[in-house]
């Protein structure tokens, strides 16, 4: 009798199971709306999509370069569906538009200033999901950093399209990135002619920033997370006001760079308390939550703080990022605040 | 040490005043150690606070709290930040003690902590749950939500593991505690992809108590101060709970009402604790272990000796997460297990009937 | 009669413990078919069999077979894996309650693969196809210090110490791999939070690779020792009247499991649960004799995970929780439900 039970318990927990498994498959066949629909209308039925190379109409600019990883990569000759994460600002620069954008929390957030070129791009989670990445058909990948494609992502997105990782050593520099993108893309002499600009900009405006604040030290803080971070020395904003357009950094950007292994390295409101410089540019992610920490003795207590020469950034600008555009901008707000 | 004084639970009480008496108790040791603990506590919060980015000298810290002058940069720096980051340790710490403490004389399990029970995965499953739903929620509610989940989770551990036919022994707690808290865990991180909180719960789970504000200190202290007045006062009740039910209904007890009451106090106790520095456990393992080891068997000096011990390793623990990797923060929580692990493995190893 | 009666029971239990096999093996292939029909881009279950047998367009082909296929395979290798460990571990310490997981087993190989992380890059194949080996290192290593922890002169192995120690090395354990990884790899701090919960974190081709010898090696040396570990179970004075060396058969079955456990978790990440969950719910269908229990512990170890995977995969799209989330959500609750029925 006891094993009895036993058996109609060990029935009844099968069909339990084996219901419960048909249901699953039923509801996955039952997906009507697909998310991946609203990305591209599938060309694929029947067509061979996955395209190496365009029809050799052209195949004279098409290029079999090899990228920072050794890998072999022919890229076509006019690519009309690129996505290259977190590299829109060159792409804009050079005139392209991608057909998918970076973001983060999947959409939730962009790159701001660049929205107006970009606007109506669908965006794209920063950690290219295969399965999304392939929802856009692209024509051509190309991947900032050697870590974005590690775990065999490389060969996944290989299998898509055509994918050029440049390297961290590239990526880096904004300037060496703008180019090498203009070299894939058949521009190489509107990247140079584009860089010659920028350099005639900056000198323009060293000069003005010479004759305005002279010898003065100028800081640039992001907020965030209750959280400062300073900004290395020559990457993102730090490079274009320290290297472009010579100001100087205060004491702690000097300190911190040597141990710095990211672009925004945090800093204790305790270290801050020893900022030296006479101007701060402060990007404030936290604003929404109200200014608990700007009212801080100790922030309120710095030197810049006192006298009043903190300029806000709105987390709209384009002081978190880098790029030909984003440099630009931050030379125009720059400009503006302290040239009078 | 046996855990159980000489009384065995078959003995019948034949004479109600002698046992007040029999609970070993050291008053003048325990005197002695409570001074000794204070002081080492005091000067501890002076180390910390001269640990740091910059190091401060003594000299400095002592005119700064005798003689506090506005403008001077690093007046403002001990005040602001390093003062409050030392008491606030010291406050988590005797909160998670004396919890400890009170869990396990409450429930004669020697294996009972915050960490284990569930209680700090409830307070990281609820305060998920807030940072996902309620983002700029004000400190005080924070609070008022972390015992909220403690309560959870501690209701989840003993309502699973009292099921049980053999009842509560400290494995099957322990293991309910593993359980729980990895379900609750699960459940937050689950929570904190879906709303996009993950980074705010990578702070809390890791741990510390660095940026705590002498806000957050003034809304914390009346709670705090209560619960301990409360244990103080339970201290005696607590001592007579943990000789056995039927000793203490013999002695006059009302266990319900005296368990009630310290289930209360713990949980405000580490659920306050738990939403200032985050999810750390074994303190409350550890340290009562450590003060019955000193002061007897007598909780109404456990009880302050586990406070001022427990401050003590907090204290500690935070001047070593900023010494291990500078200038980063090593997570508290992290540090605390490298130490408390080794002794809850020698405790394992250490019971025998009771397991 | 007796001989009559003998047999029939036997027959019973054969016909049940095939049923149960073959039930689970179907429902295995109908989570396959699922879980390929799962994933941000729609594939309809025609378009599935329609690659499968070879006439998909190359498109469908990429997502079914570099895509999903290796992941969803992995996922059925690691619940194999660890359903079999579990079954040793519960049937080597008679305690229903032992699983890779509890006893700091997936911690220890979960130390050795961030190490790996922090030291090498996971893009060459080489390294890669080493991890499991390294993994499994580090299994033994922790295995080994829990054992010893466990283990008294006079009263050797109590099963209450051993999940004792096992909970606390693996908080040692968690709590060193935070602290090192800080140390050494701060980039990567995310990658060991998300390990400790559990995810298939390896899904190519590669990594199946590097995961298959090492099943291919170790189970059908467990199932051959079916017989034995039925007769260890009768207590040891028996088994050794029964001609069994007790010491040796032990070690060789418990360096299996722990192999098994560790080369699973470095692929799959420190997914508890499985090993626990598996192993009980087999005895409650095929009963103990292990002649069917482990084939069972291994089938359903399979389906859960790759159930658990698939739901991972669906519940939030486009997101991915972490598949340990689902164990974790599904296991626990049961966990605490047997807790609560236990004797012991």
């Amino acid at each position: 009798m006891f094993s009895l039970r036993k058996e109609k318990t060990t029935k009844i927990s099968i069909v339990f199971i084996s219901l419960l498994a048909l249901l699953l498959l039923l509801t996955a066949c039952g997906q009507t709306e697909s998310l991946s629909d609203k990305n591209t209308t599938d060309p694929s039925n029947g067509e061979n999509s996955v395209s190496d190379a365009t029809n050799n109409e052209e195949s004279a600019k098409e290029q079999v370069v090899k990228d920072a990883m050794g890998h072999e990569v022919k890229i076509p000759a006019h690519p009309q569906r690129i996505i290259a994460s977190y590299l829109e600002d060159p792409l804009v620069a050079l005139g392209v538009k991608p057909v998918a954008q970076w973001s983060v929390g999947n959409g939730q957030t962009v790159q701001d200033y660049l929205q107006t070129e970009l606007q109506g791009i669908p965006t794209i989670n920063y950690d290219l999901p295969p399965e999304e990445v392939m929802s856009f058909s692209p024509d051509l990948i190309v991947i900032g950093s050697e870590s974005l494609v590690q775990n065999g992502l490389y060969e996944k997105y290989a299998k898509i399209a055509p994918t050029y990782v440049l390297g961290d050593e590239i990526s880096n520099d904004w300037r060496k990135t703008l180019l090498k993108l203009g070299e894939l893309l058949n521009q190489s002499d509107a990247a140079e002619k584009m860089l010659q600009d920028y350099d005639q900009k900056v000198k323009e405006a060293k000069e003005k920033l010479q004759n305005a604040i002279g010898e003065k030290s100028v800081a640039v803080l992001w907020l965030t997370q209750k959280q400062f971070y300073m900004v290395d020395e020559t990457r993102s904003s730090g490079a274009v006001l320290y290297g472009d357009l010579g100001l100087n950094p205060p004491n702690l950007v000097t300190e911190l760079s040597e141990e710095a292994k990211a672009t925004w390295n945090p800093v204790s409101l305790e270290k801050l308390a020893e900022l030296n410089a006479d101007y701060i540019f402060l990007v404030n992610s936290d604003k929404a939550q109200g200014d608990i920490t700007l009212n801080d003795p100790i922030w309120q207590g710095i030197p810049a703080v006192k006298a009043g020469h903190v300029y806000e950034m709105s987390t709209s600008s384009s002081w978190l990022y880098s790029g030909l555009i984003a440099n630009e901008k931050i030379i125009e707000d720059v400009l503006k605040t302290l040239v009078k | 040490m046996s855990f159980h004084t000489g009384v065995a639970a078959n003995e019948e009480p034949h004479d109600k005043g002698k046992y007040a008496g029999k609970v070993r108790s050291r008053p003048f040791v325990a005197s002695v150690v409570l001074l000794g603990g204070i002081a080492a506590l005091v000067l501890s919060i002076a180390a910390s606070i001269s640990v740091g980015a910059a190091d401060i000298q003594l000299a400095t810290v002592w005119e700064a709290v005798f003689n506090f002058n506005q403008d001077l940069r690093l007046h403002q720096v001990i005040w602001e930040l390093r003062f409050p980051r030392a008491l606030a340790g010291a406050m988590v710490g005797a909160c998670f003690a004396v919890a400890g403490a009170i869990m396990q004389g409450m429930t004669r399990n020697p294996l009972a902590d915050s960490g284990l029970l569930g209680l700090n995965a409830g307070s990281g499953f609820v305060l998920a749950l807030c940072f996902a739903f309620f983002p700029d929620l004000p400190f005080l509610y924070l609070i008022q939500y972390s015992f909220l989940g403690a309560a959870l989770g501690a209701g989840l551990v003993y309502g699973i593991g009292s099921l049980a036919k053999n009842g509560l022994t400290p494995v099957r707690l322990t293991l309910a505690g593993v359980a729980v808290s990895a379900l609750l865990t699960a459940l937050s991180q689950g929570i904190a992809i879906y709303y996009h909180v993950s980074q705010d719960l990578a702070f809390w789970y890791a741990g510390g108590v660095a940026g705590t504000k002498w806000i957050q200190l003034k809304i914390m202290f009346p709670w705090v101060a209560a619960a301990m007045i409360g244990a103080l006062i339970l201290s005696r009740s607590i001592t007579l709970l943990s000789l056995g039910d039927e000793v203490a209904t013999g002695l006059g007890q009302r266990i319900g009402w005296v368990r009630a009451a310290a289930m209360i106090i713990v949980l405000v106790l580490a659920g306050t604790a738990v939403s200032i520095v985050g999810a750390v456990g074994f303190v409350g393992l550890v340290i009562p272990h450590i003060a019955r080891y000193f002061v007897g068997l007598d909780y109404r000096w456990i009880i302050p000796t586990s406070a001022v011990f427990g401050s003590l390793l907090m204290v500690l623990a935070d001047i070593g997460a900023r010494i291990v990797h500078p200038p980063y923060e090593t997570p508290i929580g992290a540090l605390i297990a490298l130490i408390g692990v080794p002794f809850f493995l020698y405790l394992s190893r250490r019971e025998r009937r009771e397991l | 009669m007796e001989p009559l009666h003998f047999n029939s029971r036997e027959q019973r239990r054969k016909i049940r413990g095939i049923t149960v096999l073959s039930v689970f093996v179907l429902l295995i292939i109908i989570m396959f078919a699922i879980s390929m029909n799962t994933g941000y881009i729609r594939l309809s279950p025609l378009d599935v069999i329609r690659t499968l047998v070879g006439v998909g367009t190359e498109r469908q082909e990429v997502i079914l077979f570099d895509f999903r296929l290796p992941r969803i395979v992995i996922s059925v290798l690691v619940g194999v894996g660890l359903g079999v460990s579990g079954c040793i571990l519960q049937s080597l310490s008679r305690n229903g309650l032992a699983d890779p997981g509890i006893l700091g087993i997936n911690a220890g190989a979960g130390l050795m693969v961030v190490l790996f992380v922090a030291f090498f890059s996971t893009n060459a194949k080489a390294p890669v196809l080493f991890l499991p080996f390294l993994a499994l290192v580090g299994a033994g290593l922790s295995a080994a210090l829990v054992y010893t922890l466990a283990y008294k002169r006079n009263e050797g192995l109590s099963p209450t110490r051993l999940v004792l120690s096992g909970v606390a090395v693996t908080a040692g354990i968690s709590a060193a791999m935070i602290v090192l990884t800080l140390k050494l790899d701060p980039q990567n701090y995310q990658f060991v939070t998300v390990w400790l919960v559990g995810r298939i974190w390896g899904a190519n081709w590669t990594f199946v690779l590097a995961l298959l010898p090492w099943l291919l090696l170790l189970l059908p040396y467990v199932f051959y020792k079916a017989k034995v570990l039925d007769v260890l179970n009768l207590g040891e004075q028996i088994a050794t009247g029964l001609g069994t060396a007790v010491e040796k058969e032990r070690l060789g079955l418990l360096v299996a499991s722990v192999a098994l456990a560790g080369s699973c978790v470095a692929v799959g990440g420190g997914i508890g649960f499985v090993g626990l969950i598996g192993p009980h719910l087999a005895r409650r269908l095929v009963g103990p004799q292990h002649e069917f229990l482990l084939p069972a512990s291994a089938l359903i170890g399979g389906f859960l995970l790759i159930a658990a995977d698939t739901l991972a995969r669906w519940i939030m799209q486009p997101y991915e929780i972490p598949t340990g989330i689902v164990v974790a959500v599904i296991g626990a609750p049961y966990f605490l439900y047997l807790l609560a029925k236990s004797q012991t």
